[in-house]
């Protein structure tokens, strides 16, 4: 057959959804909100500080203990800068990092803000020699993840 | 001791951004034909159908496979390890024989994503709403802050990316089923555009349709076929979190855990103990450059330290063993078959019918299978030799 007589039917998959963050999410949101702290919780089995919270350790499957703050200062571990929009996500350019805050055992992502993304290469080289960053909230906190953002110290 | 089992029979469509022509079904249907004609088989001599499509988002069409997968009158099941789905449906096939349950199964997997107007919104969506998925979260920028974070430890530049992906891209265009191939060089690689920097448009996986089939049996059926006989198989998962992988005393997210064991379990039941000296390639199912080199070391064919040497050897062709013949996944990546087609090429090296791609004298190949942000990791090795 032709190619131009093969039949492409239009199609579109638009869901709205509600994600339930069950109770631990809930309090370090409410937490990050309403008192600009950071929280997490320790797993005493392995004794990592899970940052962000979480009710149980997935490595040792058991649930974490008592709540404990964390510095609003990290080191990032790994980073990545957007350049392409990729349709329905935010605008680029962007800089993420997963950085652990100090008295973390994990890392926890969030946006790198403040850095001169207009030579792509010469901003990557930076942010692997300049590695501390520190938590800047939003002044209009939602209870999101998006209530703070990374910037270079 | 289990009878041996071992893959009769492959078939694939040629992997392309669209295929237009065929329906869903039709494209499951090319393959498992073709499948069925190399193992000289008729339909009826299946015992049961494995397959799986994920995620389905891509294809915008829920449980695609019972419209292209599941054959009427067998049993069927669904298999969704994202992009390791087809090495998990051909492990689940294995043991399915092992079982007792059938003689022959048929392995399927189906990817349609060139109905999706966007792959990498769709892949957002495999990460975790609540903490991390408003971070443009793709399998591209989960790749980029991998790659950032092996620079960081062992030294690696853009070049040896550019060299990997140059490298897979030249072996693709051996490989007829991977339609437009182009060889590419490092200065083309680094010169095309960043999408996630340090990650290039030329060291990612283009958008790839198609299908892929392969036929499992044992005993007397496997014993008179020219047959690629499984010598081993390994599948671990790992952490949803990424960031949660950062700091474990069993290795961190770049040290590929999950990949690492399978690796162990499947050398242990194949008798390998120096894979590079005895396994004659791998097809590694690595969409990325990056994913590439931080496999080399977890398959145990160097220490972690010798990481970026073995690499620096991989790209100038002095490593010793053939890696990817097929282009990998990097030159085609039909995301729920792209694991089992690591296995079916590897199958029809060890058969010898691997045509201009064929290496000479393959005996014992290793394919890998990695799904998500590598939660699940698979090998299989595959062998002439009847184990």
């Amino acid at each position: 057959m032709n190619p131009d007589d093969l039949l492409i039917l239009p199609g579109n998959w638009n869901f709205d959804y509600q994600y339930f963050a069950g109770e631990t999410a809930s309090r370090f949101f409410a937490e990050l909100r309403d008192h600009q702290q950071i929280l997490g919780r320790r797993c005493p089995s392995c004794e990592r500080l899970l940052i962000p919270a979480r009710s149980y350790c997935d490595a040792c499957y058991v649930e974490t203990g008592e709540w404990e703050q964390v510095g609003l200062s990290g080191t990032i571990e790994a980073f990545a800068i957007i350049q392409t929009q990729f349709p329905g996500l935010p605008e680029p350019p962007l800089a993420i990092g997963f950085v652990t805050l100090d008295g973390a055992d994990s890392a926890i992502l969030n946006f790198i803000r403040g850095i001169d993304l207009s030579d792509v290469d010469a901003a990557g080289e930076r942010l692997f020699n300049e590695k501390r960053v520190s938590v800047e909230f939003s002044d209009n906190p939602q209870g999101r993840i998006t209530d703070f953002h990374f910037v270079l110290d | 001791m289990s009878d041996p089992v071992g893959i009769i029979g492959v078939g694939q469509t040629p992997y392309r951004k669209r295929n237009s022509d065929k329906s869903a079904g039709e494209l499951a249907r090319t393959a498992i034909l073709e499948a069925l004609s190399d193992a000289g088989l008729e339909p009826d001599a299946i015992g049961a159908v494995i397959g799986g499509v994920a995620p389905d988002a891509l294809s915008g069409i829920g449980d695609i496979d019972k419209a292209a997968i599941a054959m009427p009158g067998k049993p069927y099941i669904h298999v969704n390890t994202g992009g390791a789905t087809g090495s998990s449906a051909l492990l689940a096939a294995k043991t399915w024989i092992d079982a007792g349950r059938a003689d022959v199964v048929l392995v399927v997997a189906l990817e349609r994503m060139g109905q999706a107007a966007t792959a990498q919104s769709i892949f957002n969506t495999i990460f975790d709403p609540i903490y991390e998925k408003d971070f443009v979260l793709t399998t591209i920028t989960m790749a980029a802050l991998r790659a950032t974070m092996l620079m960081n430890r062992d030294g690696f530049t853009g070049e040896h990316w550019a060299g990997i992906a140059s490298r897979n891209f030249t072996q693709a265009t051996r490989n007829p089923l991977v339609i437009g191939a182009k060889a590419r060089s490092v200065a083309d690689v680094l010169a095309s555009p960043v999408l996630a920097w340090p990650i290039h448009l030329y060291e990612a996986c283009p958008i790839s349709e198609g299908a892929c089939a392969v036929v499992v049996a044992r005993g007397d059926i496997a014993r008179s076929r020219n047959t690629a006989w499984i010598h081993g198989t390994g599948a671990f998962s790992d952490t949803y979190s990424m960031g949660d992988r950062m700091h474990r005393a069993e290795g961190s997210l770049i040290e590929m855990v999950p990949l690492r064991r399978a690796a162990q379990v499947a050398y242990r039941q194949a008798g390998v103990t120096d894979p590079l000296s005895q396994l004659d390639l791998l097809e590694l199912q690595a969409p990325f450059a990056i994913i590439e080199a931080m496999a080399y070391p977890a398959l145990g064919l160097c220490d972690i330290d010798a990481n970026r040497s073995f690499v620096d050897k991989v790209i100038t062709a002095d490593a010793p063993i053939a890696i990817n013949p097929s282009g990998g996944a990097q030159a085609a990546n039909p995301v729920s078959a792209t694991a089992l087609v690591r296995i079916a090429e590897a199958a029809l090296q060890v058969r010898g019918n691997a045509g201009d791609r064929q290496v000479s004298d393959a005996r014992l190949a290793l394919a890998t299978g990695q799904g998500g942000a590598t939660q699940f990791s698979t090998v299989c090795i595959l062998g002439s030799d009847v184990p």
